[in-house]
């Protein structure tokens, strides 16, 4: 009597495969984001007040820059961080993966926390920032779905 | 080759990456550069409501909106820089602009003029307009710089402020007003004209946000209103008079 063969494992890995894939995908919408919102920092054009955006608030705020670093920068080099992390995850290396659950639970608390300085310190949110936390969500969702395959 | 696919695809990622952020620099450096200051650049006239003035590619638009008249102004009349800034009183970047005005009128005395003009952002800014109606109406008794300087100083208290009205009153007796005629010229006719003519005038610049500065009738690039960059243009204007 012989035990059948174990089918799941492939197909499990083909699905974290995708997965990764996806975080990756999903990761550039956040880094365009945030390459934009830095070339709009450092321009100026976002600080300036407008009609319809809440943005010159937000970046004009002291929570903005980071040591004179424009947070938008930061946070596109965090999107870069868990693009490469995803693709190299994806092609099964592991150490990237871990990474990449690390690096995404930080940017899921730091979002929190931008989250509320928007709604309760600033009183103004800011369309690219909310973007910017939406992508993040979706990638906390997808590393959870993957830890749960693991 | 399969090994290094994944740093392949990294690779370009990244080069794209920079690449899109040099051009977006470099196309929202170009879409407000900074005229390069020459003797043939014609100033705003010295007198009256900068009508003439503006060299920009709105001209004649501009030159059709002279804004509310006559415009508050500081400075001499016939000072070769004019600074005309669009401003609204709870715009948190109008507030820090401020200060560097005040620096500038200082240390370049007698050879800068000062014109504000109202461009108060409704809805984003709940209070914006009823400060900037409280500018006009003290600008009725004759202190309307006195106001516009208390209105900025003093941004954050009222701008987190439930109904910001008692404050300005506040301001307004402060400053020595005539409290029955600045609540009535508050809720005015005049005054509501002369915001709406400002922003009449504004919008016929291409103005969109504030603070949005002219100087001599060219629009300043928004990063180039930090002290050092200001300081600068001012002076090679003031040069190549």
């Amino acid at each position: 009597m012989t035990n059948p063969p174990d089918t799941s494992q492939p197909i499990q890995s083909r699905r974290r495969t995708l997965l990764y894939a996806l975080a990756a995908l999903v990761s550039l919408i956040g880094l365009a984001d945030a390459i934009y919102l830095t070339i709009e920092h450092l321009s100026g054009r976002s600080v300036r007040c407008t009609i319809v955006s809440g943005c010159s608030e937000v970046l004009s705020s002291e929570y903005a820059t980071v040591r004179g670093i424009p947070l938008a920068m930061i946070g596109a080099a965090a999107y870069f961080a868990v693009f490469s992390l995803a693709v190299l995850a994806a092609y099964s290396y592991r150490w990237a993966a871990k990474s990449l659950t690390v690096i995404v639970g930080l940017m899921f608390i730091t979002t929190l926390w931008l989250i509320y300085l928007q709604a309760f310190v600033i009183k103004h949110f800011c369309q690219f920032c909310l973007l910017s936390a939406f992508v993040t969500f979706i990638l906390t969702v997808l590393i959870v779905i993957s830890l749960r395959r693991n | 080759m399969k090994r290094a696919l994944p740093f392949l695809i990294i690779g370009t990622v990244l080069v794209i990456a920079v690449v899109a952020a040099l051009y977006l620099k470099r196309s929202a450096s170009t879409a407000v550069a900074p005229p390069p200051a020459s003797p043939a650049s014609p100033a705003i006239p010295a007198a009256g409501n900068g009508a003439n003035g503006p060299t920009t590619g709105n001209e004649t638009a501009a030159t059709a909106e002279v804004g509310a008249t006559p415009p508050h102004t500081h400075g001499p009349a016939d000072a070769p820089v004019t600074l005309e800034e669009f401003g609204d009183f709870e715009c948190p970047p109008c507030g820090l602009l401020h200060p560097v005005l005040q620096t500038m009128e200082k240390e370049f005395s007698g050879r800068i003029r000062l014109i504000f003009r109202e461009f108060p952002l409704v809805p984003t800014h709940v209070h914006a307009l009823a400060a900037a109606r409280s500018a006009e109406a003290a600008g009725l008794q004759g202190k309307f710089w006195e106001m516009h300087d208390l209105l900025y100083e003093n941004q954050k208290t009222w701008h987190d402020a439930f109904d910001a009205r008692p404050i300005f009153e506040e301001y307004a007796t402060r400053i020595g007003l005539n409290i029955e005629k600045f609540r009535a010229d508050s809720s005015g006719e005049i005054v509501a004209q002369r915001i709406f003519l400002d922003g009449k005038r504004g919008h016929a610049m291409g103005v969109s946000g504030t603070p949005t500065v002219f100087m001599n009738g060219r629009e300043v690039p928004f990063e180039s209103l930090a002290p050092d960059k200001l300081r600068a243009l001012i002076q090679a204007q003031l040069n190549a008079k």
